[in-house]
């Protein structure tokens, strides 16, 4: 019995011990940080993962795609060679990845969304000083949480990074049917996989023309398959393996929080067909950088080009990549991580 | 047809399906079994692994006390066979983390009932049900904004109401310290979690042990 409770006391020991120095903070070293922290905001704890280089203080904020996908998801090669220059902020939105919290759906919106990012930039300036530089950067579906955030405060922003980003998803709609058909009929004119491209203008015809959630999500769905059937036809580089970040998460849970989110601001709020920005734009001052892959399917890059138009920035610049769909960052790496390090180098 | 021709076949039915009769009544039997009034007698401690393997792991203690037991036996065609069916109430205490980052750690205990079927060699099977749960996470640095006002929290983390399910197998070892070891697959609902309720899945493999054995 005694030689028993000796096992079991030095097994506890053992685990404790190990547990503690997992859990120990790391000493800071600013030109390669690896740190983790929580913003705690309208009843949810977000977690906020920054890494690399923040000797300069200069933080690149970005926002995930989705709704509901990681703010891992990010790393990569391009990202790498930002941390090398700049600390890069990956954020766990409200409802995503390994956030959580305990709050009902009506706090679950794009305005309280924004507010989180703008919490995150406060407790940024908190922890690494307020004389810390912040530029910000949304893909897809982070493109209308950071325009919606530029929106609510720009003053924290030393720039904006737009990529292949949705700022008024409501005129997705439009876009899909207007991208699927032109691209159909050059691909069909060029002879490739006419078949294909055929169904695809069949698809279209039988879209009701008036924009509608059911045949959104039909069309969205769609947009995938169009892009892996570019690829495959040699007109998109194959987007490259991102950083394995399958420990960093639990991926249950994170599949679940990533359906759940999803559900409430697509499926019940309609997100996508009652937000448009395009009609605000102009009063985003901030540089901005929009970058788009020619062959954006599921964010065609008009979205990218109106935007231009209209932003009211005076620093502004679009950049349409001729090997991508909708990760450039993902299929033109090394060209992405020198046009948003060019881009911060100069507005910082 | 006479009366007594009438009524036969129908006293024959009468038999035939009546439950309690001839060799079908000797079918089942339950006998309730005699357990030690000793406390340590019947209380079984476990320690076990608890993790979801590639994300989650963790060690979870727990104790067992046996509430009621009874031995069926039953008829088959290769003879008689009884198994003993135990309740037992149940306690468990356990920690939980990923140890790749800091973002999934928490404590948590719940408390139930388990019902367990062991046979003549002394295999198991076990569904265990813990109404009564609670989870407290535990975050790594934490700021609260409201407003323009940011602070520190103090011992980040929240709590959640989790009741857990458990379907496992398991050995039993008659006599020994080391009284048995198990395998669970454990279902639990953290609630409220975001905007609704979390469902977690482990698997939990772990030794019981009853120090009032003698081995």
């Amino acid at each position: 019995m005694q030689k028993i409770l000796a096992h079991a006391s030095k097994l506890i020991l053992v685990v404790l011990t190990t547990v503690s120095l997992f859990s120990c903070s790391k000493e800071e070293d600013l030109s390669n940080l690896d740190d983790t922290l929580f913003v705690r905001h309208k009843n949810a704890d977000m977690p906020a993962y920054i890494m690399g280089n923040a000797t300069e203080k200069v933080f690149l904020i970005t926002l995930h795609g989705g709704p509901g996908d990681l703010g891992l998801g990010f790393r990569g090669t391009a990202f790498s060679e930002i941390e090398r220059h700049y600390a890069v902020v990956y954020f766990d939105q409200r409802g995503s990845g390994m956030s959580q919290g305990s709050y009902s759906e009506n706090e679950l919106s794009l305005d309280i969304m924004a507010e989180d990012v703008l919490a995150l930039v406060t407790v940024m300036k908190r922890k690494y000083g307020y004389d810390s530089r912040f530029f910000l950067l949304g893909h897809s579906w982070g493109g209308t949480l950071g325009t919606a955030t530029l929106l609510k405060d720009q003053s924290d922003f030393k720039g904006w990074i737009e990529i292949d980003g949705a700022n008024s998803p409501a005129r997705l709609y439009d876009q899909y049917i207007e991208t699927f058909t032109t691209t159909a009929n050059t691909q069909i004119a060029l002879g490739n996989s006419v078949d294909f491209w055929e169904s695809v203008l069949d698809f279209v015809s039988e879209i009701d023309p008036v924009s509608n959630k059911d045949g959104f999500l039909e069309l969205n769905n769609k947009a995938f398959d169009l892009e892996k059937r570019l690829e495959e036809d040699g007109f998109l580089n194959s987007p490259e393996e991102g950083d394995n970040i399958i420990y960093n998460y639990n991926i249950l849970t994170a599949i679940w929080n990533s359906g759940q989110i999803a559900y409430i601001l697509v499926d019940e709020q309609c997100i996508f067909q009652t937000t448009d920005f395009s009609g605000r734009l102009s009063e985003i001052t901030i540089p901005s950088l929009f970058i788009s892959g020619e062959y954006d399917m599921i964010v065609p890059k008009i979205s990218a080009e109106i935007a231009f138009e209209n932003i009211g920035s005076d620093i502004k610049e679009l950049i349409i990549y001729e090997r991508s769909g909708h990760a450039p960052l993902a299929s033109e790496p090394q060209r992405f991580a020198e046009d948003v390090l060019r881009f911060m180098d100069r507005n910082k | 047809m006479t009366i007594k021709q009438q009524l036969l076949p129908t006293l024959f039915l009468l038999f035939y399906f009546n439950p309690g009769h001839g060799q079908n009544k000797l079918k089942t039997e339950r006998a309730s079994n005699e357990i030690s009034t000793s406390f340590l007698d019947r209380t079984e401690f476990k320690v076990a692994y608890s993790g979801s393997i590639f994300w989650n792991n963790g060690l979870n203690l727990g104790a067992e006390y046996l509430w009621k037991e009874y031995n069926i036996t039953r008829n088959r065609k290769r003879g008689r066979r009884t198994n003993t069916h135990q309740f037992l109430l149940n306690g468990n205490l356990g920690f939980t983390t990923n140890f790749n980052t800091q973002t999934d750690t928490g404590l948590y205990t719940n408390f139930g009932l388990t019902w367990r079927r062991t046979n003549k060699k002394g295999r198991q099977f076990s569904i265990e049900l813990n109404p009564l749960g609670y989870y407290r996470s535990f975050l790594p640095e934490t700021y609260e904004v409201d407003g323009d006002r940011v602070n520190k929290v103090f011992l980040p983390g929240r709590g959640y109401y989790a009741p857990s399910l458990s379907v496992g197998i398991g050995k039993e070892r008659k006599g020994k310290i080391r009284s048995g070891s198990y395998f669970n697959v454990n279902f639990t609902l953290r609630t409220p979690y975001n905007a609704g309720a979390l469902p977690v899945f482990n698997l939990q493999y772990g030794f019981r042990f009853n120090f009032k054995k003698k081995k």
